[in-house]
């Protein structure tokens, strides 16, 4: 069932009966991101009706796929083909794109750079906020000040979402300012909070139990219902912090 | 013309096929529990199989009704009363305006249905009505659009072939036999002891389970190396191991990512049968092959197809 890919590390692997996985080595690295969103891009190209979800996840992309739809189309049907069998055709398609498999333009996107995006997110890393500040301060002996400067310096790369909607997990977080999570998780975090959990950073884009060590908050709206808004992040997009004042922080709040 | 909810419910909800599309964004699928009783009593109405249907717990929600409708309960019995006489599921039930529908007891399984012919008039949300971290609350209404179908008409003239398919479906999902999984890519990382152990032994579903997950209890498994990974998409269905050795199935509100080991993933024809599964009853795991899977679902769909 799993395969090991002509020149490349990729393996495919059933996760039950309507999805599969693509994996490759397992490491939190931009390269590999990279990779699986390109692949996410190559498959998407291809509009296939059966295809329900795809989600990318630090080293892996896992398709979700209708059983009743796969079968009524063509390249199933006409070939006989297994779902694994569609898995290993799909990855001839990533990895040989001079084959005429491939329409021109995804050709062109299959060239493993990511187009890169960078959103700004203002943040205010005042103490109100920031109600586990102290606990860096104290865990990795460091000024307030530093960690914002750490903090808002670095551009984080987003290798997945999850746990709620909109919650992106970003990295990597300096090794001076990361800290691990509570050991018990808070019973309520409010939304906007922006934490960090060992080299992860991230937003909670509603109010939620959660053990991030909140660091400060942003007054922008993560996620919304609105299904032409929703979330603001997708995995591969950059994201840069810049520190507001706890005055512009009220003038900027959409949570009011 | 409406359905009123005039007594709360643990955890009631208005269920479809759920939300595909967003997980890519963190958005969760929801949707049935149990997709082939919601199927079916939608089904015995004539509405559209995949349609949006009360999903019910228990102690249930109590229901008051203000116009005429045709109702079908399925899925678990808790002994369902329309103004205080016992009526029958699987069967259409013509309801009066002033009627109320109670639930008194859970006699077999965990999740009931109700369908309501017609269409729902309520808005959707990303192309699903399933409603995540939100129940049905006293004193909300909800409205349907009645229409008559041909079904009523097939089910009184005993259409013995409709009526066979019933039972079928239903006595499937009240089945015992092993509830089949495929391994998953953690399986190797279980020590051989550990996939011996899990393959013969008996679990039964512990009292936290809940829409998100199903814990099972029985024997403890063990992993070769830490039970540490990076998050990945899970499904509906797959076989986690918590680090205590103890294994949860996810269910329809899993979250999109999960990085405690993925053992394997149980067949979605089978996850009706665990979701009925009581606390007292106790299940074997058994392996299968996704050939096996796809022929079993694509079976069991052709049944919810009425003869013209």
């Amino acid at each position: 069932m799993k395969t090991d890919f002509e020149n490349s590390n990729w393996q495919l692997h059933a996760l039950g009966d309507h999805a599969i996985v693509f994996s490759l080595e397992e490491k939190m690295s931009e390269e590999i991101i990279s990779k699986i969103i390109t692949f996410k891009k190559t498959i998407e190209a291809f509009h296939f009706d059966f295809i329900k979800d795809l989600i990318p996840s630090y080293h892996t992309l896992t398709l979700i796929y209708d059983i009743t739809l796969f079968y009524q189309n063509k390249i199933a049907s006409e070939n006989n083909q297994s779902i694994i069998q569609f898995g290993n055709f799909l990855l001839t398609a990533f990895n040989i794109p001079s084959k005429n498999i491939l329409t021109e333009k995804t050709t062109e996107k299959n060239t493993n750079i990511l187009v890169e995006k960078i959103i700004q997110i203002p943040v205010c890393y005042d103490v109100r906020f920031g109600i586990d500040l102290e606990n860096i301060v104290l865990k990795n002996k460091i000024s307030i000040e530093e960690i914002i400067k750490i903090h808002s310096e670095e551009t984080y790369l987003v290798y997945c979402l999850g746990f709620l909607p909109g919650f992106a997990y970003m990295g990597k977080v300096n090794k001076t300012i990361q800290i691990a999570r509570h050991a018990s998780p808070r019973k309520e975090v409010i939304a906007g909070s922006v934490g960090i959990a060992g080299m992860q950073t991230g937003i909670y884009p509603m109010n939620s139990p959660g053990g991030w060590q909140i660091i400060g908050r942003t007054p922008i709206k993560i996620f919304e219902k609105d299904p032409t808004v929703l979330g603001k992040f997708s995995a591969g997009d950059r994201i840069q912090f810049y520190s507001i004042s706890y005055s512009e922080f009220e003038k900027l709040n959409e949570y009011k | 013309m409406a359905i009123q909810i005039i007594k709360n419910g643990i955890a009631d909800t208005i269920q479809d096929m759920g939300r595909y599309g967003y997980q890519h964004l963190g958005i969760q699928t929801n949707g049935y529990l149990d997709y082939l009783s919601a199927k079916l009593a939608n089904f015995i109405l004539g509405n559209n199989v995949n349609a949006p249907i009360f999903e019910i717990h228990f102690p249930a929600s109590s229901f008051y009704f203000t116009s005429n409708y045709t109702i079908c309960i399925s899925g678990a019995n808790f002994v369902p009363v329309l103004n205080e006489k016992s009526i029958p599921l699987h069967t259409p039930i013509e309801v009066k305006k002033n009627d109320t529908l109670q639930f008194l007891k859970p006699l077999e399984g965990r999740v009931a249905y109700i369908a309501i012919q017609g269409k729902i008039k309520e808005e959707s949300w990303l192309n699903s009505h399933s409603y995540f971290a939100k129940r049905i609350q006293k004193g909300t209404s909800f409205e349907w659009e009645s229409f008559t179908s041909l079904s009523n008409l097939i089910l009184n003239k005993k259409d013995l072939l409709t009526c066979e398919k019933i039972k079928e479906i239903n006595s499937f999902v009240f089945s015992r036999a092993p509830i089949q999984f495929i391994p998953g890519p953690a399986w190797k990382d279980l020590s051989e002891k550990s996939k011996k152990v899990f393959l013969s032994s008996e679990y039964h579903i512990g009292i936290q389970s809940n829409r998100m997950g199903y814990p099972l209890k029985g024997a403890l498994l063990q992993l070769n190396k830490p039970n540490q990974y990076l998050s990945s998409a899970v499904t509906r269905g797959t076989l986690q191991l918590l680090p205590n050795g103890e294994l949860m199935v996810l269910m329809a509100d899993h979250q999109t990512i999960g990085g405690y080991a993925n053992l394997g993933q149980i067949i979605l024809v089978d996850l009706p049968r665990l979701a009925q599964l009581s606390n007292q009853t106790s299940i074997q795991f058994m392996e299968t092959t996704i050939d096996t899977a796809h022929k079993l679902y694509q079976e069991i769909e052709k049944k919810f197809i009425h003869r013209s």
